[in-house]
């Protein structure tokens, strides 16, 4: 052997490419192709962490995703928390340090709690923190819980990303059975997808000293990688897992290192004809005393360690199994010149065919490791006959132990395909599929080389509809094994889940506790949770369970396997969603112009950004709207409507079709007149307000509210495509082709006169809710009358393509008028003075028409139309309703909107609300709107708003509207 | 740079929606439109302009902001009969062209569709999601067009140019 733990040759790492990294800020060496594991394994290193309750030593148990003890962060470039020491590829300079101890590793405080665990056993904390209160302990106990904290920044420097994919055959895991599989449907044309999560391919064979075809296993790879990779159809994604299984074939596989220099990982959302899961398989741990000392390792990731990495984990090991698997580890570990001690074989005979590739060693059939010895690290193993009895001490630094192999089934499952359980393996095996998906390989119970390889061909074949191509020949020892679910042990506790410190004992408290389902023992121990979602625990657990109970395995079942199947970055899932992209965002043509004016911008519905406010040096929301307010009242303002939906309606059946819609008649309607309208949702509550347009006898404008555009336009396919398909009605979403400058105010008429326009402007020729086509300041335009404030109003519709132009216009033609652009805010102000409803406001989803004093809206003529029916019902109940109302506050002061109004303010059930309360500059104090049980009738009275925290504030209950009750303005 | 791809900005595209029996409509504008492919999703060109079957009676036909007049005027949206539909939507699309060697893999981050040949073939038009939005995509020389609603044009392009950087 070399120096430290280094043999001196073998391994796929690159000796000349030396690497210098850091644990717990101490420096050590490795090489190009080792993890962080095998480089801490290489330099001695066994104590690398602590467990998560009991703070217990811990050392390197697996070798890959299995890994369920050594967690670390990682600092500086590659900063990420609690990443297993197994799947971190060592670079130069990486700097890691161990989670969950304090002050140090070797030293650290939280290990007395070992000193208290018979007290605090699986679902303490439930039953413990619950007097006086939980509160008292949820500080602390959030700071003591987690591991690893995350990374304080985002990284430095490249960035994540998401994107699609699409496949006829995805296959997850580039093993002997995956790249079979692919070879054979990738000779049939058809489309491959091969992701597999190693950092290199070749799955168990790179650990593993085998031949196919006469030579060396890892050369087939290589000579079937050269041949996938040269055909087009192929698609080869190399450390990237497969984690998550959706419907529909739907898949998410993460790159955590694609070829892309900018992007630090990447995850495909694979759409995939049909899936093949040869994702191999994982060795499960035996359970017994102490069996989670360092030292005591799988002895797959043993095997891993001596043939891929070059490492030795020990220099006196025993093997403790209870299946063939083992003896090659303690053969490859003979032949690196590691002293095996002896083989504990619980099964009372070994196969010959075993006992042949370990001719020397000692072979204990019949004999079980009842304890480890040691703390920090193992120092030896007592070794009794299962049935009991005296033990033998075999001293030791290693323990590898192989309880047998589970087929790694989380994806096949995750698809809601079925597991049944095999008694021969003794293990959970992919039973009836629910989509389109194989399973190959050890992944389906062929544990031996030559079946991987026939699995996988097979699988394939049927899928492209060929004949399996011959299969080359591949020696490995054949599987063999008997069930051992826990070994009877008198000192030290047996772990079953090493991550979260479940023991036997903690199952066996679960079950007398009433917990007897599998889903229930894990909610209550955690078995089976964290990082490694049990991979090595879990079927010991369900073992446990099993013998506890009396029922066989598969009376117990698995608990429900759930993406991802291993840690995935958020920054992997939410890709470049970040910053300005992170929720979708829409602009009219005007936003750079408000920008340039200070506008504060924000959402105001359907993701659209509008100014809220123009403020001027030294103002703020309240003197901003002010004065924008005052603009519109009494001289003139403008604001961009663009975001309001448009839909244009075309067929002969567009009036009956809107007579439905609308609670009132809209096909009476004469071309180039408009009406104002409530739509109604099937039960009656108001859906959304707006104005329709006749512009000929087949062709219509509807107008929608913001917010809800996009519903609307759903709701008017949906009812024409379920209720009348028959009718004669197109669709056509028009919100983008048309922009509008709406100039509102006393004065806008005169600007409109100022841009120059072709339409007679007289309201007499032009009168409210009507429509004129023509040209504005030389712009083609189509102008409609309406009014949102209350003002005279003029709405100048034109392509965006024309809006800057327009806009311009507008502000250069009403300047001498002293026009000023309104925000979202003013609006708001200016509709309440009106007593105008907004949804989400008045229209809360539970208020008719009649409730908002609009039953005028609510047609008498119509036999039928949508909600008409739901609303005769509920009237005709005699629960009393909320209605609107304006309201005064009394002192004059603002209130916040939502307060809610109780009888005499007293604290007692409410009787509504206040929807709004805005300063008014007509009546030059604050006015507001509520909702108020009988408030039509109450018009007059004094009604109560009770804040929190008890203040109460009498408001004058009067009629919504504060301002021109009549309509003369809007109409002037 | 990570992407061997560009991308631009279209200008405004004549854009007329046309919905209703396909017999109609070909009655109605004459030579005006292409021929109507005869596949959904797919599109035909003809004399500059591009007719498109984006979905059941629904076509899209797309051409040179410049012919927006003359094909209005050929359409005569206004006067149409009852049993078709003819809008001008020319405003309503934002255009992006996507091209260059990695114009498929930056469309595979935009979109959900399978772009590959062998699904969406040179005379490939639909409408699909890019970046979680409504878009339409088709093919162009070297890469693809994909439009989206035209108030989502600044954060589609925000979204590429984080794409490509």
């Amino acid at each position: 052997m070399a120096a430290g733990n280094r043999l001196a040759a073998g391994g796929r790492i690159d000796r000349s490419k030396p690497l210098h990294f850091t644990f717990n800020g101490k420096a050590y060496t490795g090489f190009q192709g080792d993890t962080l594991a095998s480089a801490l394994l290489a330099n001695g290193v066994r104590l690398t962490a602590r467990s998560f309750k009991y703070h217990r030593p811990r050392g390197i148990v697996g070798a890959g995703v299995e890994e369920p003890a050594t967690l670390v962060e990682l600092m500086g470039d590659d900063a990420s928390g609690n990443r297993p020491a197994t799947t971190v590829p060592l670079t130069e300079g990486l700097a890691a340090k161990a989670v969950n101890c304090w002050p140090s590793l070797a030293f650290d405080i939280g290990a007395v709690n070992q000193l208290a665990s018979r007290f605090i056993p699986a679902g303490f904390y439930y039953k413990t923190f619950k007097w006086p209160n939980w509160h008292l302990y949820e500080r602390p106990i959030r700071k003591a819980a987690g591991l690893a904290a995350a990374p304080s920044e985002p990284p430095s420097k490249g960035h994540y990303e998401t994107r699609y994919g699409h496949c006829d055959v995805l296959i997850a895991g580039a093993g002997p059975a995956g790249l079979m599989a692919a070879l054979t449907v990738a000779r049939a044309g058809l489309r491959v997808m091969i992701a597999d999560e190693g950092c290199e391919a070749g799955g168990s064979l790179l650990s593993r000293r085998l031949t196919i075809g006469g030579t060396d296993a890892m050369e087939w790879v290589d000579a079937t990688f050269a041949e996938l990779n040269a055909m087009p159809n192929v698609t080869h994604l190399q450390n990237a897992t497969v984690w998550g299984y959706r419907e529909h074939n739907y898949l998410m596989v993460t790159e955590r290192a694609p070829a892309n220099p900018s992007l630090l990982e990447r995850t495909w959302r694979v759409r995939a004809g049909h899936v093949i899961t040869a994702t191999g398989a994982i060795e499960r741990g035996l359970v017994f005393g102490n069996n989670d000392r360092p030292g005591v390792m799988l002895a797959s990731a043993v095997q891993a360690y001596v043939n891929r990495y070059g490492v030795a984990p020990g220099k006196r090991a025993v093997i403790f199994t209870n299946n063939n698997s083992a003896y090659a580890v303690a053969a490859d570990l003979a032949a690196a010149g590691v002293e095996v001690r002896a083989i504990a074989d619980s099964r009372d005979a070994v196969p010959d065919e075993a006992r042949a590739i370990v001719p020397g060693i000692e072979i204990m059939a019949g004999k079980c490791v009842t304890e480890a010895q040691g703390t920090r690290q193992i120092r030896s193993v007592a070794v009794a006959a299962k049935t009991g009895g005296s033990a033998r001490i075999l001293s030791c630094d290693l323990l590898a132990m192989s309880g047998g192999w589970n087929p790694t089934v989380h994806l096949w499952s995750q698809s809601r395909s079925t597991l049944r359980y095999d008694d021969p393996l003794a293990t959970f095996l992919p039973d009836t599929p629910a989509q389109p998906i194989s399973a190959a390989g050890a992944a389906n119970g062929a544990l031996t080389l030559q079946d991987a390889l026939r699995s996988g061909a097979e699988a394939a074949a049927q899928i492209a509809g060929t004949t399996p191509p011959d299969i080359p020949d591949a020696p490995d020892l054949p599987y063999a094994m008997e069930p051992l679910w826990r070994v009877e042990t008198a000192k030290g506790k047996a772990f079953l889940d090493l991550q979260n410190d479940v023991t036997v004992d903690d199952i066996h408290l679960a079950l007398r506790e009433g917990y007897s389902n599998v889903e229930h023992v894990k909610r209550y121990t955690t078995g089976g949770m964290g990082f490694d979602q049990g991979k090595t625990g879990n079927i010991n657990i369900i073992g446990t369970v099993a013998l506890a109970q009396g029922l066989a395995m598969d009376q117990v079942g698995t608990t429900t396997f759930r993406a991802p199947y291993t840690p995935v970055s958020f920054g992997a899932i939410g890709g470049l969603r970040e910053e300005t992209v992170a929720l979708p965002y829409r602009h009219t043509p005007i936003t750079e112009w408000n920008l340039a004016q200070g506008a504060f911008m924000y959402e105001a519905g359907a993701r659209w950004r509008r100014p809220g406010y123009f403020p001027r040096a030294g103002e703020g929301l309240q003197e901003a709207t002010n004065r924008e307010c005052r603009a519109v009242r009494f001289g003139v303002g403008v604001y961009d409507g663009s975001p309001l939906g448009t839909f244009e309606l075309k067929g002969r059946d567009v009036g009956r079709f809107l007579d439905y819609l609308y609670s009132n008649v809209m096909s009476s309607l004469k071309p180039g007149n408009g009406r104002y309208g409530l739509m109604l949702s099937d039960d009656g509550l108001i859906m959304d307000d707006g104005v329709c347009f006749r512009l000929d006898d087949h062709r219509w404008i509807v107008s929608t509210s913001t917010g809800h555009a996009d519903a609307i336009n759903g709701h008017m396919e949906e009812m024409l495509q379920t209720r009348f398909p028959e009718w004669n009605v197109f669709i056509t979403t028009v919100t983008s082709q048309w922009n509008n400058a709406t100039i509102c105010g006393p004065k806008a008429r005169e600007v409109m006169a100022a841009l120059g326009t072709d339409i007679d402007l007289s309201p007499e020729a032009f009168p409210f809710m009507t429509v004129r086509d023509g040209t504005v300041a030389g712009l083609p335009a189509r102008v409609v009358r309406v009014s949102f404030t209350g003002e005279l109003s003029f709405e100048v519709n034109v392509a965006p393509r024309h809006m800057r132009a327009l806009w311009a216009k507008v502000m250069e033609a009403g300047a001498p008028f002293g026009i000023l652009p309104v925000g979202s805010e003013a609006s708001h102000v200016l509709r309440v003075e009106k007593g105008f409803l907004s949804l989400g406001h008045e229209v809360d989803g539970t208020v008719d028409a009649y409730d908002l004093g609009m039953g005028w809206a609510m047609s008498k003529k119509k036999s039928d139309y949508l909600g008409k029916r739901a609303v005769q019902i509920r009237r005709e109940g005699a629960a009393p309703r909320r209605e609107l109302v304006g309201v005064i506050p009394e002192p004059d002061r603002q209130i916040p909107e939502g307060a809610p109004l109780t009888p005499g303010g007293r604290r007692e059930k409410t009787e509504g609300f206040v929807t709004a309360c805005v300063w008014s500059v007509v009546h030059e104090r604050w006015v507001g709107l509520a909702l108020l049980e009988g408030g039509h009738a109450r018009h007059g009275e004094t009604a109560h708003v009770r804040l929190k925290g008890g203040e109460v504030i009498p408001v004058r209950v009067t009629a919504p509207c504060h301002y021109d009750p009549d309509g003369d303005k809007l109409r002037s | 740079m990570p992407y061997d791809v560009t991308f631009e900005r279209l200008e405004t595209q004549a854009l007329h929606d046309l919905k209703g029996p396909r017999e109609a409509l070909a009655a109605w504008a004459g030579d005006a439109l292409p021929p109507f492919p005869d596949q959904p999703n797919t599109k035909t060109e003809a004399g500059g302009a591009t007719l498109m079957f984006i979905g059941p009676d629904h076509w899209l036909l797309r051409a040179d902001l410049t012919r927006e007049g003359t094909l209005d005027a050929a359409l005569r949206p206004a006067e149409a009969p009852p049993e078709i539909s003819l809008v001008r939507v020319s405003d309503t699309l934002a255009w992006f062209r996507i091209t260059g060697p990695d114009a498929a893999e930056v469309m595979a981050v935009a979109c959900p569709m399978d772009l590959h040949t062998s699904r969406f073939g040179p005379d490939g038009a639909g409408f699909t999601e890019a970046f979680g939005l409504k878009a339409l995509v088709t093919r162009c020389a070297d890469g693809f067009d994909l439009a989206v609603e035209q108030s989502f044009g600044p954060m589609v392009a925000d979204y590429l140019t984080r794409v490509i950087s």
